[in-house]
């Protein structure tokens, strides 16, 4: 990259890329001598490729999507460090309102598991349910929820993968019955009717982790003055965000065409329900992340031999984000 | 053999195909989104994905799926041909192979993609060039008038004063006529 070129950054239009939409709107950016290029995209894998091609500088990711490139599991190796975490809690488990009877029984999945066990006694088909990317928290979050309730969810139901743009007109259509994504695509499929939400994430488990602020291992080797400022402009943006009545200005920036193209209205829930800032949720937690692993491991995703703390250690980098604070 | 290509441009997709029509014998199908039980009936051997499909993810799952159930194998482009991935990756287009068919034989389809990738990304920008220089023209007829009006300066004069503060300033003609004309509104009492 020549010298003077913006930086380009990633994101997929999520309540939670708003640190980043934040820090370009606002001049956070600006303020550390950065110019930024905001690139809007709508698949991970397509983050994933063009984070691995050098066609994207550093990017808004999913923490287990950093930590599977990094163990080149679903694509070649691609070691990718976060030294930002953006934000705990957020994503939401959405069903669909044909389950009706099923939705009423608080935030557990017993009312869901009956649904099952009955369609199973009268031979019906399996319910299908999509995640937004096979090495997600929303998988993880959704797989646990199930499995509390006694649902195996490798014997028990489909799941498959969608954008979570796509999410309320599948389960319009029909092809789903439930999905778990982040906002504010649930408040999207609430407010059409063809869902409700059934339990948030931050119902489910304390302080959830869910998106990082990612680059790759070689990008940050080469780059490290610059990764300071992005990570200084990014915790700006986010200390921003967390004070008093900044939801609705928020919100607003957001709505813009250019990032979300949804309603305040929908957005507002979705970013007042996410800690992107307090309780230090910027510092990157290598034990978030070894839950993460051991999740993947769980689930037959890695193998059952990875390290899971290592690789946490190799991707989570709290050392790199304590260095750019205290330059 | 059958290309399903997914995209929701379907100008792109019809270039795709126009590309394709000279070379292999083939069947080329496009469909704005990804539609499992469609694209099963069908049977691509080659699924043409642009990069702008929130579908990839979906296709990508279908991997995953396979090692657990009878469906077909899909993959992303042979990563071993020296290259491509980046190339296409970079056009905006990623392939992903029915099992069976040897990964040699989509370079063709890859590289036809790609290229009309590029040609569609180029017309579209020249366009909003052309838009965006009728409008720079037209801002600076409008500064250059109001020079006239405001400094007593005849027309040729304008364009040289405005030119100057281009140069003076290192920026653009069409960006100093703005700016012109946006304080000419200010000193007059408008938006201050």
């Amino acid at each position: 990259m020549r010298c003077g070129d913006p930086l380009r950054l990633g994101f997929v239009p999520l309540v939670d890329s708003v640190a980043l939409v934040a820090a370009h709107e606002l001049g956070f950016f600006e303020r550390e001598g950065l110019k930024v290029a905001l690139s809007r995209e709508v698949s991970w894998a397509t983050v994933r490729d063009k984070m691995a091609v050098g066609a994207l500088d550093g990017a808004h990711m999913l923490a287990p999507l950093a930590l599977a490139s990094t163990l080149g599991v679903g694509s070649d190796p691609i070691p990718m460090v976060a030294p930002l975490a953006l934000n705990l809690n957020g994503p939401a488990i959405t069903l669909s309102s044909r389950l009706g009877p099923a939705l009423r029984r608080g935030p557990g999945a017993d009312g869901l598991a009956g649904v099952m066990a009955r369609r199973r006694a009268e031979g019906a088909s399996v319910l299908t349910f999509a995640v937004v990317y096979p090495y997600s928290v929303h998988a993880y979050l959704l797989r646990g929820w199930m499995a509390q309730a006694g649902i195996e969810p490798d014997r028990d139901l489909r799941l498959m993968v969608a954008s979570p743009l796509r999410m309320a007109e599948l389960l319009e259509d029909g092809i789903i019955e439930g999905f778990c994504a982040g906002e504010p695509w649930n408040s999207a499929a609430e407010a059409s009717g063809a869902g409700r939400i059934v339990a948030w994430a931050s119902q489910l488990r304390d302080r959830t982790p869910d998106k990082v602020f990612g680059v790759t291992e070689a990008w940050a080797a080469a780059r490290p003055d610059d990764l300071s400022k992005l990570v200084r402009a990014l915790q700006a943006a986010a200390a921003w965000l967390a004070a008093p009545g900044r939801v609705a200005d928020a919100a607003r920036l957001l709505s813009q065409p250019a990032y979300l193209g949804a309603d305040t209205a929908l957005i507002e829930p979705g970013l007042a329900d996410l800690v992107a800032h307090h309780g230090a949720a910027n510092a990157p937690r290598s034990a978030d992340g070894a839950w993460l692993a051991s999740e993947m491991i769980r689930w037959g995703q890695a193998p059952p031999d990875t390290d899971a703390a290592a690789l946490a250690s190799r991707v989570y980098r709290p050392d790199l984000y304590e260095a750019a604070l205290a330059a | 053999m059958r290309v399903l290509v997914i995209d929701p441009d379907p100008a792109r997709a019809a270039l795709v195909a126009e590309g394709l029509a000279g070379g292999e014998p083939s069947e080329v199908r496009h469909a704005p989104k990804f539609d499992e039980a469609e694209a099963r009936r069908f049977g691509p051997d080659v699924v043409v994905v642009a990069a702008d499909s929130p579908d990839r993810d979906t296709l990508e799952s279908l991997r995953e799926a396979s090692q657990t159930n009878p469906r077909p194998v899909v993959m992303f482009v042979d990563r071993s041909e020296p290259g491509l991935a980046e190339e296409a990756i970079r056009a905006g287009v990623a392939a992903y192979v029915v099992d069976g068919l040897a990964a040699g034989r989509v370079r063709g389809i890859l590289e036809v993609a790609m290229s009309r990738f590029q040609l569609m990304h180029q017309l579209r920008q020249d366009l909003a060039k052309a838009k965006a220089d009728l409008a720079s023209r037209r801002t600076v007829e409008r500064a250059k008038a109001l020079l006239m009006k405001e400094r007593g300066l005849d027309e040729e004069a304008a364009y040289r004063l405005l030119r100057k503060l281009s140069m003076d300033t290192g920026r653009n003609i069409g960006a100093v006529a703005a700016d012109l004309l946006a304080f000419a509104g200010v000193l007059k009492g408008d938006g201050a």
